[in-house]
């Protein structure tokens, strides 16, 4: 009997997805749709738990070959899976009275799913199924305020852009194909030829063979692809005007889930297919990550619009998180583990804290307040608690102690430091923790006049009144960044087990 | 073991000594809405804090010496994936520090009762600075100092973008970024200790046990690396260049925090971590440090000389100060040492009264400009004391604190000999300097005729919260002037012990 444990999680959010629309049809209450959207994120994450708590650490179930249930796998669907909760409670107020409720709660959740199949992904079509779910769900989300130019402009944008970039991807996943079609004979019997698996031990097999410059340009359209939706720089141009375009909620989304998911297809893909050329592009990745970092926070300082400042900050973030592939492709187990583990927990900690960033500004922007830097200016007085928030978010993203962002780069830093120490010919590793340090020192510049525009400044007196739902959502970020970055020990745990099964030790 | 130190033990007064303020500024920022609680609140909790720190002092146990012997010791587990444990423990060292901080706290609250704008916030933050620097004077783990040691940068860049003078934006973001960037450099080299010692501890005393192993070219490296993060914050020169904007900007008593306690992290971090864990980095470096040390005592002492600011002068003064303190580590002998721990909390006693004896007279006279001033002691005699005690320990005159701390430096650093032997004329030199531009300021400010340049006509003798701190201060200072002994009782041990450490000569 086939075991379906593997696609469970897939299948309860996908089957809620397709039904929201009927039940919003149904019950004529947007309420209820978000309360069923809910209840399917629920189910989901119910049995991503289950399979966690009753099977021991390591362990993986697989379904056909397609997707696997393992710690890496299912530390990523929660992620996912918070993202959505508190994306669906935030969204309660934000799309009040607006035509259509039912399908974009529909679409969230596909988006969700897509990026859940990512992360179990086992062959690399099927991560581009995933990526596609995702990527064409969002196209409709951001544009989900039709009347709204900006945001069908952003729609516009993000849709060429995600399609050039899929199109990209896809022409280096078919040079892969006929890369692994050319030694079928060493692959894993019975698999697809396309598993992450077999492109492995066929890229192993093609170095010094004549078809070595095939593997070369695939590499390039791959990280070409895949950088357009880390929005990695150069390939970043779209990200600050579509989160800026987007509805509020959908940026969240985008930045605390797409991202992350670019992620995973990234690392899958180098830290498993290609990894047996990885003389050949970790410094490359290495200077990609200094570059996006060093682009995004000099860019972020002199913007004007709070969500553009947060997308460039994004920006740089996504090159902090790429500092782990290089490392993690050093030989000693340990050392890549953690490497691998840094980034992890740092995708982790910037699904919280951006995307608690992102909801306080939709909070504050459903509220009337705009979206300005400037009109921040004295918001401690007129609404503490959102201020007080946006405070800790930003000091986390700025790595200020003792929030999660500040754990999260402890150990992402410490892990570039970790692989320098080790060997000789990993001694540029140390500029990766030096230029994530210095960016970090440089971004909290932008950050601070944030919380000094807030704290300082005097602006106007009435207060602001934010609406519980949008409270509760940002409440759940809060709590996380808090929470993980005074006790941050199960995170870690939770980390390292998932690199180790992501790296298979 | 008295009955006290167990008594102090059991009641886990270290984390007491943390919680009390964190507590009273969590109170303050809950209950501040009344103008009067907002006051009497901190003051009540920081007065239990020196209660506490004052116990703590006497407790001590003066027959436990040596390197990695602490007293008061509490761990517990806390990130075990990483190997981090909450532990705090305190020597000959840091105790007296944690004594000065508790004071300074306390006096600087208390100095602070005529703040009027958002008062509750400016009581909260300085019992949450108070928190941050208990914190790096008593922690033996390195992820735990690195957590105190940053918590201290928010509250004083609030209290300097807030209450701060007229350049306050630009002095509190140049502050914040600057020792941030300080901060995470001490973090890269904490890294590279932490995992070319095995990577399972961060722990202080295990990494420094562990140190033997160490390269010498790494040990450079990483000494580097903490030098510079622990520099900026004392500062030296050429890292020095937040100072000035901080302290001129930030309010009186942020100005006493920064100066007595903050500026101390620094000289504390170098002699609690950088010297005992990498002895042989430190020697190599030896003539570095005693370059730096010589260059900010000079140039401290030189730019203090050309301020028409009074607050500008006292600042400029902290880094020829910190200087002598950088001075006697970097003979790395007993004397040395010890001198620069006693430098260390007779400088926060000292500048503690010089940057309030500022904050009053902006206050009543609303200017520091020098020249606008004259014939104050006509008007303000209470206040012409104070600043005379302060100015002249400053100086160096003996029988105040400055001198106990200043000669024993100059000193070891005789004993140096050697190359060195003609560089004492340097550091000596200083100090007529040093009197030149005090006397000269006192001159021009208390003496003379009465200015005309400001109306004098309100001016009026320092008030009863400003006059019981400076007062108590200037107490002080006359008698651990006298009986430096006190103090030095409880470094000499520590400090033999680290200068055993070092392998000098060899």
């Amino acid at each position: 009997m086939t075991d379906y444990t593997a696609i469970l999680p897939l299948v309860a959010l996908a089957g809620f997805a397709i039904l929201a629309p009927a039940v919003r049809a149904l019950s004529k209450s947007d309420k209820a749709t978000a309360v069923w959207a809910l209840a399917g994120i629920m189910l989901s994450a119910f049995f991503v738990v289950d399979f966690l708590l009753n099977n021991p650490a390591g362990s993986a179930v697989d379904y056909m070959g397609v997707v696997e249930l393992n710690s890496f796998s299912a530390l990523f669907m929660l992620i996912f899976l918070s993202v959505a909760t508190y994306v669906v409670i935030a969204s309660m107020r934000f799309v009040d009275g607006e035509k259509h409720v039912g399908e974009y709660y529909a679409l969230i959740m596909l988006a969700i799913t897509g990026m859940m199949v990512v992360a179990s992904s086992l062959d690399i079509i099927t991560l581009f199924v995933g990526i596609e779910l995702t990527s064409l769900s969002s196209y409709a989300l951001v544009a989900f305020k039709k009347t709204n130019k900006r945001g069908a402009e952003a729609a516009t944008k993000y849709f060429i852009y995600g399609a050039l970039s899929s199109a990209i991807a896809l022409f280096g996943i078919s040079l892969l194909y006929g890369i692994t079609t050319q030694f079928s004979y060493l692959l894993v019997p019975g698999t697809s030829p396309l598993t992450f698996e077999n492109i492995g031990i066929a890229v192993q097999a093609a170095i010094g063979t004549p078809i070595q410059p095939i593997l070369y340009l695939a590499t390039v359209m791959l990280i070409a692809g895949f950088g357009f939706k880390i929005a990695l720089v150069p390939f970043h141009m779209w990200a600050p005007d579509v989160y800026e375009g987007a509805p509020t909620t959908i940026t969240a989304m985008l930045a605390a889930g797409s991202k992350k998911m670019g992620f995973v297809a990234l690392f899958k893909v180098f830290l498993i297919g290609l990894i047996a050329t990885k003389s050949d592009w970790s410094l490359l990745i290495g200077l990609i990550a200094i570059i996006t970092m060093t682009v995004g926070n000099v860019m972020a300082v002199s913007q004007t619009n709070i969500k553009r400042m947060l997308a460039y900050s994004s920006i740089a973030q996504a090159g902090y998180i790429l500092i782990a592939l290089p490392v993690a492709t050093v030989s000693d187990p340990s050392v890549a583990a953690y490497g691998l583990a840094g980034g992890i927990f740092h995708m982790l900690t910037h699904a919280f804290m951006k995307g608690g960033a992102f909801l306080i500004v939709a909070a504050l922007a459903t509220a009337a307040l705009g979206e300005n830097i400037a009109d921040y200016k004295g918001l401690a007085k007129r609404a503490p608690l959102m201020a007080f928030a946006m405070m800790v978010m930003l000091f986390s993203l700025a790595g200020i102690p003792p929030l999660a962002g500040f754990a999260s780069k402890f150990v992402l830093f410490s892990g570039a430091i970790d692989a320098w120490r080790l060997t000789i010919d990993n001694e540029w590793m140390m500029w990766l923790a030096i230029a994530g340090i210095l960016n970090s020192a440089l971004s909290l510049y932008y950050y601070a006049r944030v919380v000094k525009n807030m704290y300082v400044e005097k602006g106007p007196e009435s207060r602001i009144k934010v609406s519980r739902a949008m409270a509760v959502a940002v409440g759940i970020c809060f709590v996380a960044v808090i929470v993980i970055g005074v006790y941050p020990e199960p995170f870690i745990r939770a980390c390292l087990d998932a690199a180790n099964a992501f790296l298979g030790y | 073991m008295s009955e006290l130190y167990n008594f102090l033990s059991d009641i886990n007064i270290l984390t007491l000594l943390i919680m009390v303020p964190l507590a009273g500024s969590i109170i303050t920022f809950l209950i501040g809405k009344n103008i009067k609680a907002a006051k009497v609140i901190p003051v009540v909790f920081s007065g239990i804090t020196l209660l506490l720190a004052t116990l703590m002092l006497l407790g001590f146990d003066f027959n436990l010496a040596g390197v990695n012997v602490f007293q008061y010791e509490e761990q517990y587990d806390w990130i075990q994936t990483l190997g981090v444990t909450y532990h705090l423990g305190v020597d000959g060292i840091s105790v007296p520090m944690i004594w000065l901080t508790a004071l300074l706290c306390f006096l600087a609250i208390l100095f602070s009762w005529d703040v009027s704008n958002r008062t509750k916030e400016y009581m909260g933050l300085m019992l949450v600075l108070e928190v941050g620097v208990m914190g790096v004077f008593m922690s033996l783990d390195y992820f735990l100092f690195y957590i105190f040691w940053e918590v201290v940068l928010i509250p004083m860049f609030f209290l300097i973008s807030i209450w701060g003078g007229p350049r306050r934006e630009y002095a509190a973001i140049k502050f914040f970024i600057y020792t941030h960037i300080a901060s995470l450099v001490m973090l890269l080299a904490i890294f590279a200790m932490y995992f070319v010692a095995g990577g399972t501890s961060f722990d202080m005393i295990f990494i420094q046990e562990a140190s033997a192993s160490f390269g010498l070219d790494f040990q450079v490296m990483v000494f580097l690396a903490l030098f510079f993060g622990f520099g900026v914050k004392m500062p030296i020169v050429p890292f020095h260049t937040w100072l000035p904007d901080a302290h001129v900007e930030a309010p009186t008593a942020g100005s006493v925090l920064l100066a007595g306690l903050l500026l101390k992290m620094g000289a504390y971090g170098l002699i609690r971590v950088a010297i005992p864990t990498l002895p042989e980095g430190a020697l190599e470096l030896q003539w570095l440090l005693i370059a730096i040390a010589v260059l900010s005592i000079m140039y401290g002492a030189f730019a203090s000389l050309a301020q028409k600011d009074l607050k500008k002068m006292v600042a400029f003064s902290s880094i020829s100060h910190m200087g002598f303190v950088l001075l006697g580590f970097a003979t790395f002998s007993a004397v040395g040492i010890a001198a620069g721990v006693f430098q260390m909390f007779a400088h926060g006693l000292i500048t503690a009264v010089l940057f309030m004896v500022c904050g009053v007279m902006q206050h009543i006279a609303g200017t520091r400009e020098i020249p606008k001033l004259g014939g104050m002691a006509q008007k303000m005699p209470i206040y012409a004391t104070f600043m005379m005690i302060g100015f002249m320990a400053s100086l160096g005159l003996p029988g105040l604190v400055g001198f106990a701390a200043e000669l024993p430096i100059f000193f070891s650093f005789a004993n140096l000999g050697g190359e060195w032997n003609w560089w004492i004329i340097l550091p000596i030199a200083s100090v007529a300097i040093t009197a030149a531009y005090y006397i000269w300021a006192m001159q021009r400010v208390l003496f003379g005729p009465l200015t005309e340049k400001i109306d004098t006509r309100h001016l009026h003798d320092v008030s009863w919260y400003e006059a019981a701190p400076l007062a108590a201060l200037c107490a002080l200072i006359i008698f651990f002037g006298l009986q430096p002994g006190y103090i030095y009782d409880f470094i000499r041990p520590v400090a033999e012990a680290l200068s055993a450490l070092v392998p000098l000569g060899g």
